[in-house]
Protein backbone atom coordinates (compact mmCIF):
# COMPACT_ATOMS: atom_id res chain seq x y z
CA UNK A 1 0.00 0.00 0.00
CA UNK A 2 1.57 3.51 -0.80
CA UNK A 3 0.86 6.66 1.05
CA UNK A 4 -2.23 8.63 1.06
CA UNK A 5 -1.55 12.50 1.87
CA UNK A 6 -4.07 15.23 1.73
CA UNK A 7 -1.86 16.73 -0.95
CA UNK A 8 -2.36 14.57 -4.56
CA UNK A 9 1.02 15.45 -5.38
CA UNK A 10 2.18 13.61 -2.19
CA UNK A 11 -0.17 10.69 -2.99
CA UNK A 12 1.32 10.13 -6.95
CA UNK A 13 4.75 9.84 -5.40
CA UNK A 14 4.01 6.64 -4.37
CA UNK A 15 5.53 6.24 -1.36
CA UNK A 16 5.44 3.26 0.62
CA UNK A 17 3.32 3.07 3.71
CA UNK A 18 4.54 1.85 7.27
CA UNK A 19 7.32 0.77 8.30
CA UNK A 20 10.63 1.39 6.07
CA UNK A 21 14.03 0.59 6.49
CA UNK A 22 16.42 3.11 7.95
CA UNK A 23 18.25 5.33 5.39
CA UNK A 24 21.95 4.36 4.84
CA UNK A 25 23.88 7.73 6.40
CA UNK A 26 24.60 10.38 3.98
CA UNK A 27 27.71 9.37 2.79
CA UNK A 28 30.67 12.30 3.44
CA UNK A 29 30.85 15.42 1.29
CA UNK A 30 26.87 14.57 0.55
CA UNK A 31 26.28 18.30 1.00
CA UNK A 32 29.80 19.37 -0.45
CA UNK A 33 32.13 21.58 1.13
CA UNK A 34 32.07 25.01 2.41
CA UNK A 35 31.94 28.90 1.65
CA UNK A 36 32.20 32.17 3.71
CA UNK A 37 29.57 35.16 2.28
CA UNK A 38 30.05 38.82 2.38
CA UNK A 39 27.75 41.11 1.47
CA UNK A 40 28.10 44.95 0.61
CA UNK A 41 24.64 46.92 2.11
CA UNK A 42 25.13 49.69 -0.23
CA UNK A 43 27.58 51.53 -2.15
CA UNK A 44 30.94 52.55 -0.87
CA UNK A 45 30.09 50.39 2.58
CA UNK A 46 32.87 47.99 3.56
CA UNK A 47 32.28 44.00 2.88
CA UNK A 48 30.44 42.18 5.67
CA UNK A 49 30.25 38.34 6.75
CA UNK A 50 26.68 36.63 6.19
CA UNK A 51 27.34 33.07 6.56
CA UNK A 52 28.10 30.09 5.15
CA UNK A 53 26.75 28.16 2.13
CA UNK A 54 27.24 24.33 1.18
CA UNK A 55 28.06 24.00 -2.74
CA UNK A 56 30.22 21.80 -5.16
CA UNK A 57 32.30 24.90 -6.61
CA UNK A 58 32.40 28.63 -6.28
CA UNK A 59 30.03 29.52 -8.69
CA UNK A 60 27.48 27.66 -7.14
CA UNK A 61 28.49 28.80 -4.47
CA UNK A 62 27.65 32.31 -5.47
CA UNK A 63 24.14 31.37 -6.65
CA UNK A 64 23.60 30.03 -3.39
CA UNK A 65 24.86 32.38 -1.12
CA UNK A 66 22.58 35.26 -3.43
CA UNK A 67 19.53 33.14 -2.83
CA UNK A 68 20.31 32.56 0.58
CA UNK A 69 21.69 36.35 1.70
CA UNK A 70 20.90 39.04 -0.93
CA UNK A 71 16.94 38.16 -2.01
CA UNK A 72 15.12 39.66 0.93
CA UNK A 73 17.45 42.42 1.87
CA UNK A 74 19.79 45.66 -0.50
CA UNK A 75 22.48 44.23 -1.74
CA UNK A 76 25.02 45.41 -4.30
CA UNK A 77 28.14 43.29 -3.89
CA UNK A 78 28.82 40.35 -2.72
CA UNK A 79 31.97 37.97 -2.69
CA UNK A 80 32.45 34.51 -1.65
CA UNK A 81 35.58 32.98 -0.18
CA UNK A 82 36.28 28.94 0.45
CA UNK A 83 36.21 28.38 4.33
CA UNK A 84 39.80 26.82 3.70
CA UNK A 85 41.04 29.21 2.27
CA UNK A 86 40.39 31.88 5.64
CA UNK A 87 43.12 31.62 8.05
CA UNK A 88 41.68 32.63 11.35
CA UNK A 89 42.91 33.98 14.55
CA UNK A 90 41.85 33.24 18.01
CA UNK A 91 39.05 34.52 19.47
CA UNK A 92 40.07 37.87 22.24
CA UNK A 93 37.68 39.26 24.56
CA UNK A 94 35.45 42.08 23.97
CA UNK A 95 37.39 45.51 24.28
CA UNK A 96 40.57 43.64 23.34
CA UNK A 97 43.00 44.10 20.29
CA UNK A 98 43.64 40.51 19.03
CA UNK A 99 46.69 42.05 17.33
CA UNK A 100 47.99 42.94 20.88
CA UNK A 101 47.83 39.59 21.93
CA UNK A 102 49.68 37.80 18.92
CA UNK A 103 53.17 36.49 18.54
CA UNK A 104 53.47 36.94 14.78
CA UNK A 105 56.48 34.69 14.21
CA UNK A 106 58.62 34.52 10.62
CA UNK A 107 56.56 32.06 8.34
CA UNK A 108 57.68 28.93 7.45
CA UNK A 109 56.96 29.14 3.93
CA UNK A 110 56.42 32.78 1.54
CA UNK A 111 56.04 32.44 -2.27
CA UNK A 112 58.34 34.23 -4.39
CA UNK A 113 56.40 36.74 -5.46
CA UNK A 114 54.23 39.27 -2.65
CA UNK A 115 50.33 39.15 -3.71
CA UNK A 116 47.27 40.61 -2.15
CA UNK A 117 44.97 39.75 0.92
CA UNK A 118 42.16 40.78 2.15
CA UNK A 119 41.77 41.29 6.42
CA UNK A 120 38.39 41.51 8.08
CA UNK A 121 38.45 42.25 11.58
CA UNK A 122 35.54 41.36 14.36
CA UNK A 123 35.13 43.99 16.73
CA UNK A 124 32.59 42.26 18.85
CA UNK A 125 32.30 39.12 19.86
CA UNK A 126 28.08 37.82 17.83
CA UNK A 127 28.76 40.58 15.34
CA UNK A 128 29.69 40.49 11.88
CA UNK A 129 33.55 40.19 10.72
CA UNK A 130 33.99 43.38 8.47
CA UNK A 131 36.42 43.99 5.19
CA UNK A 132 38.92 46.08 7.06
CA UNK A 133 40.93 46.78 4.14
CA UNK A 134 44.01 44.57 1.82
CA UNK A 135 47.54 44.49 2.41
CA UNK A 136 49.95 42.59 0.52
CA UNK A 137 52.13 40.29 1.80
CA UNK A 138 54.26 36.82 0.38
CA UNK A 139 52.50 35.10 3.06
CA UNK A 140 49.38 34.88 5.60
CA UNK A 141 51.45 35.35 8.22
CA UNK A 142 53.19 38.42 6.54
CA UNK A 143 49.64 39.57 5.49
CA UNK A 144 48.89 39.33 9.19
CA UNK A 145 51.82 41.37 10.45
CA UNK A 146 50.82 43.95 7.61
CA UNK A 147 47.68 43.65 8.66
CA UNK A 148 48.45 44.89 12.11
CA UNK A 149 50.43 47.72 11.35
CA UNK A 150 48.37 49.38 8.77
CA UNK A 151 44.81 48.04 9.75
CA UNK A 152 44.99 47.31 13.39
CA UNK A 153 45.63 50.31 15.57
CA UNK A 154 41.84 50.96 15.91
CA UNK A 155 40.54 48.75 18.22
CA UNK A 156 38.85 46.55 20.13
CA UNK A 157 39.65 44.04 17.34
CA UNK A 158 38.13 40.43 18.91
CA UNK A 159 38.94 38.50 15.98
CA UNK A 160 41.10 38.59 12.16
CA UNK A 161 40.29 36.63 9.28
CA UNK A 162 43.08 36.86 5.99
CA UNK A 163 42.03 35.72 3.08
CA UNK A 164 44.54 35.49 -0.61
CA UNK A 165 42.64 38.35 -2.86
CA UNK A 166 42.53 35.36 -5.26
CA UNK A 167 40.69 33.17 -3.21
CA UNK A 168 37.92 35.63 -3.37
CA UNK A 169 34.94 35.49 -6.11
CA UNK A 170 34.02 39.22 -6.36
CA UNK A 171 30.63 39.91 -7.84
CA UNK A 172 31.17 42.34 -10.92
CA UNK A 173 30.12 45.72 -11.37
CA UNK A 174 27.96 44.74 -14.45
CA UNK A 175 26.25 42.39 -12.44
CA UNK A 176 24.72 45.01 -9.86
CA UNK A 177 21.47 44.67 -11.78
CA UNK A 178 21.04 41.06 -10.37
CA UNK A 179 19.95 42.94 -7.06
CA UNK A 180 17.84 45.53 -8.71
CA UNK A 181 14.30 43.63 -8.63
CA UNK A 182 14.50 43.60 -5.18
CA UNK A 183 12.43 46.40 -4.29
CA UNK A 184 9.43 45.79 -6.53
CA UNK A 185 8.69 42.42 -4.51
CA UNK A 186 6.75 44.27 -1.82
CA UNK A 187 4.44 41.04 -0.63
CA UNK A 188 7.66 39.69 0.91
CA UNK A 189 7.49 43.11 3.49
CA UNK A 190 5.73 43.77 6.45
CA UNK A 191 4.87 47.08 5.80
CA UNK A 192 2.69 45.50 2.87
CA UNK A 193 0.51 44.34 4.80
CA UNK A 194 -2.26 47.09 6.01
CA UNK A 195 -4.13 44.80 8.19
CA UNK A 196 -5.31 47.21 10.95
CA UNK A 197 -7.44 48.97 8.18
CA UNK A 198 -9.12 46.41 8.13
CA UNK A 199 -9.85 45.73 11.36
CA UNK A 200 -10.98 49.12 12.02
CA UNK A 201 -13.37 48.92 8.85
CA UNK A 202 -14.45 45.17 10.19
CA UNK A 203 -14.84 46.69 14.03
CA UNK A 204 -16.82 49.54 12.85
CA UNK A 205 -19.00 47.41 10.80
CA UNK A 206 -19.88 45.13 13.74
CA UNK A 207 -20.64 48.43 15.72
CA UNK A 208 -23.06 49.53 13.12
CA UNK A 209 -24.67 46.01 13.02
CA UNK A 210 -25.25 46.20 16.64
CA UNK A 211 -26.60 49.89 16.74
CA UNK A 212 -29.00 48.73 14.31
CA UNK B 1 9.27 29.14 12.23
CA UNK B 2 10.30 27.04 14.73
CA UNK B 3 8.46 24.98 18.07
CA UNK B 4 9.61 25.39 21.04
CA UNK B 5 9.14 22.81 23.43
CA UNK B 6 12.73 21.67 24.25
CA UNK B 7 12.76 18.91 26.57
CA UNK B 8 16.10 19.39 28.15
CA UNK B 9 16.96 16.38 29.53
CA UNK B 10 19.64 15.86 31.79
CA UNK B 11 22.64 13.77 29.42
CA UNK B 12 25.41 11.71 30.83
CA UNK B 13 27.74 15.16 29.95
CA UNK B 14 25.46 16.41 33.10
CA UNK B 15 28.28 16.44 35.41
CA UNK B 16 30.39 18.91 35.20
CA UNK B 17 33.00 18.06 37.81
CA UNK B 18 34.75 15.99 34.59
CA UNK B 19 35.45 19.73 33.34
CA UNK B 20 38.99 21.86 33.86
CA UNK B 21 37.60 24.20 36.85
CA UNK B 22 39.72 27.03 35.27
CA UNK B 23 38.47 26.87 32.08
CA UNK B 24 35.17 26.60 33.47
CA UNK B 25 35.55 29.48 35.69
CA UNK B 26 36.88 31.70 32.43
CA UNK B 27 34.05 30.38 29.99
CA UNK B 28 31.07 31.57 32.82
CA UNK B 29 32.90 34.68 33.51
CA UNK B 30 32.29 35.48 29.90
CA UNK B 31 29.00 34.72 29.76
CA UNK B 32 28.46 36.79 32.96
CA UNK B 33 29.86 39.70 31.28
CA UNK B 34 27.37 39.45 28.47
CA UNK B 35 30.42 38.43 26.23
CA UNK B 36 29.25 35.83 23.59
CA UNK B 37 30.76 32.98 22.72
CA UNK B 38 32.27 31.44 19.17
CA UNK B 39 33.36 28.11 17.66
CA UNK B 40 36.70 27.93 19.11
CA UNK B 41 36.44 29.09 22.40
CA UNK B 42 36.97 26.41 25.31
CA UNK B 43 32.97 25.16 26.41
CA UNK B 44 31.80 22.53 28.45
CA UNK B 45 30.47 19.35 27.00
CA UNK B 46 27.46 19.77 27.75
CA UNK B 47 26.97 23.36 26.53
CA UNK B 48 28.25 21.76 23.35
CA UNK B 49 25.51 18.94 23.18
CA UNK B 50 22.55 21.02 24.37
CA UNK B 51 22.71 23.71 21.59
CA UNK B 52 23.51 21.00 18.65
CA UNK B 53 20.34 19.53 19.76
CA UNK B 54 18.59 22.33 20.22
CA UNK B 55 19.71 24.58 16.94
CA UNK B 56 19.92 21.20 15.40
CA UNK B 57 15.56 20.65 15.69
CA UNK B 58 14.99 23.93 15.19
CA UNK B 59 16.61 23.41 11.73
CA UNK B 60 14.83 20.43 10.91
CA UNK B 61 11.57 22.13 12.34
CA UNK B 62 12.15 24.98 9.26
CA UNK B 63 12.31 22.20 6.49
CA UNK B 64 9.57 20.23 7.56
CA UNK B 65 7.41 23.47 8.86
CA UNK B 66 8.03 24.04 5.20
CA UNK B 67 5.94 21.10 3.95
CA UNK B 68 1.97 21.89 5.11
CA UNK B 69 2.35 25.50 3.53
CA UNK B 70 4.10 24.26 0.56
CA UNK B 71 1.45 21.65 0.10
CA UNK B 72 -0.90 24.81 -0.52
CA UNK B 73 1.27 26.99 -3.04
CA UNK B 74 -0.35 26.12 -5.63
CA UNK B 75 -3.65 26.10 -4.94
CA UNK B 76 -3.36 29.43 -3.23
CA UNK B 77 -6.19 31.79 -4.19
CA UNK B 78 -4.57 34.56 -6.75
CA UNK B 79 -1.66 35.31 -7.77
CA UNK B 80 -0.26 37.81 -5.36
CA UNK B 81 -0.72 35.44 -2.46
CA UNK B 82 0.57 32.56 -4.29
CA UNK B 83 3.65 34.65 -4.71
CA UNK B 84 3.87 35.47 -1.06
CA UNK B 85 3.08 32.17 -0.21
CA UNK B 86 6.20 31.13 -2.04
CA UNK B 87 8.30 33.74 -0.70
CA UNK B 88 7.73 32.61 2.65
CA UNK B 89 8.54 29.25 1.99
CA UNK B 90 11.41 29.58 0.59
CA UNK B 91 12.15 31.84 3.63
CA UNK B 92 11.69 28.49 5.87
CA UNK B 93 14.17 26.79 3.98
CA UNK B 94 16.47 29.59 3.94
CA UNK B 95 16.41 29.25 7.65
CA UNK B 96 17.07 25.67 8.15
CA UNK B 97 20.11 26.50 5.83
CA UNK B 98 21.55 28.97 8.50
CA UNK B 99 20.79 26.78 11.38
CA UNK B 100 22.62 23.82 9.86
CA UNK B 101 25.45 26.05 9.46
CA UNK B 102 25.38 27.03 12.54
CA UNK B 103 24.88 23.92 14.25
CA UNK B 104 27.63 22.72 12.31
CA UNK B 105 30.24 25.44 13.73
CA UNK B 106 29.91 22.97 16.83
CA UNK B 107 31.28 19.84 15.08
CA UNK B 108 27.84 17.95 13.52
CA UNK B 109 28.11 17.59 10.23
CA UNK B 110 24.97 18.49 8.00
CA UNK B 111 25.21 15.20 6.34
CA UNK B 112 24.64 13.70 10.20
CA UNK B 113 21.80 15.82 10.74
CA UNK B 114 19.89 15.18 7.88
CA UNK B 115 20.95 11.08 8.38
CA UNK B 116 19.54 11.82 12.13
CA UNK B 117 16.25 13.75 10.66
CA UNK B 118 14.80 10.88 8.30
CA UNK B 119 15.78 7.82 10.50
CA UNK B 120 13.70 9.58 13.24
CA UNK B 121 16.86 10.28 15.87
CA UNK B 122 15.90 13.70 16.25
CA UNK B 123 12.99 15.48 16.40
CA UNK B 124 11.59 18.69 15.05
CA UNK B 125 8.34 20.79 16.55
CA UNK B 126 6.07 18.98 16.56
CA UNK B 127 3.16 21.02 15.87
CA UNK B 128 3.98 19.79 11.87
CA UNK B 129 2.94 16.08 12.46
CA UNK B 130 -0.76 17.89 11.79
CA UNK B 131 -2.28 18.39 8.56
CA UNK B 132 -3.30 21.78 6.82
CA UNK B 133 -6.60 20.92 5.83
CA UNK B 134 -7.58 24.20 4.21
CA UNK B 135 -5.94 26.84 2.92
CA UNK B 136 -7.50 28.58 6.34
CA UNK B 137 -5.15 26.11 8.11
CA UNK B 138 -2.35 27.19 6.28
CA UNK B 139 -3.41 30.83 7.17
CA UNK B 140 -3.07 29.83 11.29
CA UNK B 141 0.23 28.36 10.57
CA UNK B 142 0.90 31.55 8.94
CA UNK B 143 0.03 33.96 11.83
CA UNK B 144 -0.18 32.26 15.00
CA UNK B 145 2.95 28.84 14.87
CA UNK B 146 4.99 31.88 13.61
CA UNK B 147 3.81 34.25 16.45
CA UNK B 148 4.88 31.62 18.48
CA UNK B 149 7.87 30.98 16.69
CA UNK B 150 8.43 34.78 17.01
CA UNK B 151 8.41 34.56 20.79
CA UNK B 152 11.05 31.66 20.66
CA UNK B 153 13.06 32.99 18.72
CA UNK B 154 13.54 36.69 20.10
CA UNK B 155 14.29 34.73 23.33
CA UNK B 156 17.01 32.91 22.17
CA UNK B 157 18.45 35.65 20.17
CA UNK B 158 20.06 37.45 23.09
CA UNK B 159 21.45 33.69 24.29
CA UNK B 160 25.45 33.13 24.43
CA UNK B 161 26.21 31.18 21.48
CA UNK B 162 27.47 33.50 18.56
CA UNK B 163 26.73 31.94 15.18
CA UNK B 164 23.26 30.99 16.68
CA UNK B 165 22.40 34.69 17.67
CA UNK B 166 23.93 35.69 14.29
CA UNK B 167 21.33 33.28 12.40
CA UNK B 168 18.31 34.51 14.54
CA UNK B 169 18.90 37.94 13.93
CA UNK B 170 18.66 37.76 10.44
CA UNK B 171 15.89 35.11 10.96
CA UNK B 172 13.96 37.08 12.88
CA UNK B 173 14.32 40.31 10.41
CA UNK B 174 12.47 37.86 7.90
CA UNK B 175 9.82 36.47 9.80
CA UNK B 176 8.56 40.12 10.27
CA UNK B 177 6.79 39.76 6.79
CA UNK B 178 5.25 36.47 7.84
CA UNK B 179 4.09 37.69 10.68
CA UNK B 180 2.34 40.17 8.96
CA UNK B 181 0.97 38.13 5.88
CA UNK B 182 -0.04 35.60 7.96
CA UNK B 183 -2.38 37.97 10.21
CA UNK B 184 -3.56 39.48 6.96
CA UNK B 185 -4.82 36.45 5.78
CA UNK B 186 -6.59 35.57 8.70
CA UNK B 187 -8.32 39.12 8.83
CA UNK B 188 -9.21 38.90 5.80
CA UNK B 189 -10.73 35.29 5.73
CA UNK B 190 -12.23 36.52 9.56
CA UNK B 191 -13.80 40.02 7.73
CA UNK B 192 -15.11 38.01 5.07
CA UNK B 193 -18.06 36.23 3.63
CA UNK B 194 -19.78 33.41 6.69
CA UNK B 195 -18.78 30.37 4.49
CA UNK B 196 -14.70 32.32 5.19
CA UNK B 197 -15.50 33.08 8.47
CA UNK B 198 -16.85 29.23 9.50
CA UNK B 199 -13.17 27.96 7.75
CA UNK B 200 -11.02 30.19 9.54
CA UNK B 201 -12.93 29.39 12.58
CA UNK B 202 -12.46 25.58 12.24
CA UNK B 203 -9.16 26.00 11.38
CA UNK B 204 -8.40 27.93 14.80
CA UNK B 205 -10.16 24.88 16.44
CA UNK B 206 -8.12 22.50 15.47
CA UNK B 207 -4.55 23.94 15.53
CA UNK B 208 -5.49 25.51 19.08
CA UNK B 209 -3.98 22.22 20.79
CA UNK B 210 -1.42 21.81 18.62
CA UNK B 211 -0.40 25.61 19.27
CA UNK B 212 -1.01 25.16 23.08
CA UNK B 213 1.65 22.61 23.29
CA UNK B 214 3.86 24.23 20.93
CA UNK B 215 6.02 25.39 23.65
CA UNK B 216 6.76 22.76 25.64
CA UNK B 217 5.29 21.34 28.66
CA UNK B 218 6.46 23.68 31.81
CA UNK B 219 9.85 22.95 32.57
CA UNK B 220 10.93 20.95 35.59
CA UNK B 221 13.20 23.68 37.62
CA UNK B 222 16.28 21.46 38.25
CA UNK B 223 19.94 22.01 38.88
CA UNK B 224 20.30 21.36 34.99
CA UNK B 225 18.21 23.36 33.80
CA UNK B 226 19.43 26.34 35.97
CA UNK B 227 23.20 25.42 34.61
CA UNK B 228 21.37 25.76 31.37
CA UNK B 229 19.66 29.48 31.51
CA UNK B 230 23.18 30.51 33.67
CA UNK B 231 25.23 29.60 30.06
CA UNK B 232 22.19 31.52 28.29
CA UNK B 233 21.53 28.47 26.33
CA UNK B 234 17.74 28.47 27.41
CA UNK B 235 16.44 31.98 27.77
CA UNK B 236 13.15 31.37 29.16
CA UNK B 237 10.68 29.01 30.30
CA UNK B 238 8.71 27.20 28.17
CA UNK B 239 5.43 28.90 30.29
CA UNK B 240 7.12 32.27 29.93
CA UNK B 241 7.38 31.65 26.37
CA UNK B 242 3.40 30.63 26.61
CA UNK B 243 2.22 33.03 28.46
CA UNK B 244 3.85 36.02 26.53
CA UNK B 245 2.02 34.66 23.21
CA UNK B 246 -1.56 34.50 24.84
CA UNK B 247 -0.79 38.14 26.03
CA UNK B 248 0.22 39.17 22.60
CA UNK B 249 -2.48 37.12 20.38
CA UNK B 250 -5.65 36.41 22.04
CA UNK B 251 -6.53 39.67 22.05
CA UNK B 252 -5.96 39.71 18.21
CA UNK B 253 -8.06 36.42 17.75
CA UNK B 254 -10.69 38.42 19.79
CA UNK B 255 -11.07 41.31 18.10
CA UNK B 256 -11.81 39.77 15.15
CA UNK B 257 -14.92 37.95 16.58
CA UNK B 258 -13.39 34.77 16.76
CA UNK B 259 -13.33 32.36 19.57
CA UNK B 260 -10.91 30.07 21.17
CA UNK B 261 -11.90 26.41 21.52
CA UNK B 262 -11.01 26.70 25.32
CA UNK B 263 -13.94 27.63 27.13
CA UNK B 264 -11.44 28.07 30.53
CA UNK B 265 -8.93 30.50 28.88
CA UNK B 266 -9.38 33.95 30.75
CA UNK B 267 -6.86 36.24 31.72
CA UNK B 268 -6.30 36.21 35.65
CA UNK B 269 -6.34 40.29 36.49
CA UNK B 270 -4.79 39.46 39.76
CA UNK B 271 -1.53 37.50 38.71
CA UNK B 272 -1.88 38.94 35.14
CA UNK B 273 -1.11 35.14 34.02
CA UNK B 274 -3.41 33.36 31.61
CA UNK B 275 -5.52 30.51 32.95
CA UNK B 276 -6.36 27.60 30.55
CA UNK B 277 -6.95 23.68 30.78
CA UNK B 278 -3.92 21.88 30.60
CA UNK B 279 -3.00 20.89 26.70
CA UNK B 280 -3.33 17.02 26.47
CA UNK B 281 0.46 16.24 26.93
CA UNK B 282 -0.34 12.41 26.82
CA UNK B 283 -1.02 13.01 22.91
CA UNK B 284 1.35 15.44 22.26
CA UNK B 285 4.06 12.54 23.67
CA UNK B 286 2.21 10.32 21.56
CA UNK B 287 2.56 12.42 18.41
CA UNK B 288 6.15 13.54 19.16
CA UNK B 289 7.22 9.59 19.38
CA UNK B 290 5.99 9.59 15.76
CA UNK B 291 2.01 8.91 16.29
CA UNK B 292 0.75 11.38 14.70
CA UNK B 293 -1.60 12.00 11.48
CA UNK B 294 1.26 13.20 9.35
CA UNK B 295 5.04 11.57 10.77
CA UNK B 296 5.31 9.37 8.22
CA UNK B 297 4.39 11.41 5.02
CA UNK B 298 6.58 14.42 6.56
CA UNK B 299 9.96 12.34 6.91
CA UNK B 300 8.92 10.08 3.62
CA UNK B 301 8.74 13.35 1.90
CA UNK B 302 11.80 14.89 2.96
CA UNK B 303 13.65 11.32 2.38
CA UNK B 304 12.07 10.97 -1.35
CA UNK B 305 13.44 14.81 -1.91
CA UNK B 306 17.10 13.44 -0.50
CA UNK B 307 17.28 10.06 -1.81
CA UNK B 308 15.84 11.72 -5.70
CA UNK B 309 18.70 14.45 -5.90
CA UNK B 310 21.44 12.11 -4.49
CA UNK B 311 22.66 11.55 -8.10
CA UNK B 312 22.98 15.25 -8.76
CA UNK B 313 25.11 15.74 -5.68
CA UNK B 314 27.24 13.16 -6.48
CA UNK B 315 27.62 14.25 -10.15
CA UNK B 316 28.58 17.77 -8.62
CA UNK B 317 31.09 16.75 -6.10
CA UNK B 318 34.72 18.05 -6.51
CA UNK B 319 36.94 15.00 -6.22
CA UNK B 320 39.20 16.81 -4.45
CA UNK B 321 36.69 18.74 -2.34
CA UNK B 322 37.84 18.60 1.46
CA UNK B 323 35.48 19.51 4.32
CA UNK B 324 36.05 22.52 6.30
CA UNK B 325 33.84 23.22 8.89
CA UNK B 326 31.94 26.86 8.64
CA UNK B 327 33.68 29.61 10.59
CA UNK B 328 31.23 31.36 12.06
Amino acid sequence: MSLKSLDPRVTRLNLPDGEVPAMEPKPELDQFETYEAFHQKKEGAAHTYVGPVHAPNEDVAFLFAKEQYSRRFPCVGLWIARTENIQVTPYAGDGENVYDMLRIEEPAKRSEQAEPYEIFHLKKRGKAHTHAGRVVATSYLEALQEAKNQLGEKGPIVNVWVVKSKDVLQSAEDDKDMWTTVPEKKYREAIAYKVMDKITKFKEEQKNLTAQ
Amino acid sequence: MYGGGNVFEATKFDNLQTEDPAKLAEFEARIARGEKIEPTDWMPELYRKQLIRMIEQHAHSEIIGALPEGTWITRAPGFRRKMAQMAKVQDEVGHAQLLYSAAETLGKSREQMLTDLINGKSKYSNVFNYPAFTWADSNIISWLIDAGAIVNQMANAKGSYGPYSRALERICAEEAFHLKYGHDAVVHMATGTPKQREMIQAALNRWWGPIMTFFGPSDKMSTHTETLMRWKVKMASNDECRQQFLDMYVPKIWELGLTVPDPNLKKNQETGQWEYTEPDWDEFKRVINGDGPCNAERLAVRRTAEERGAWVRRALLNPKAKYVKPLA
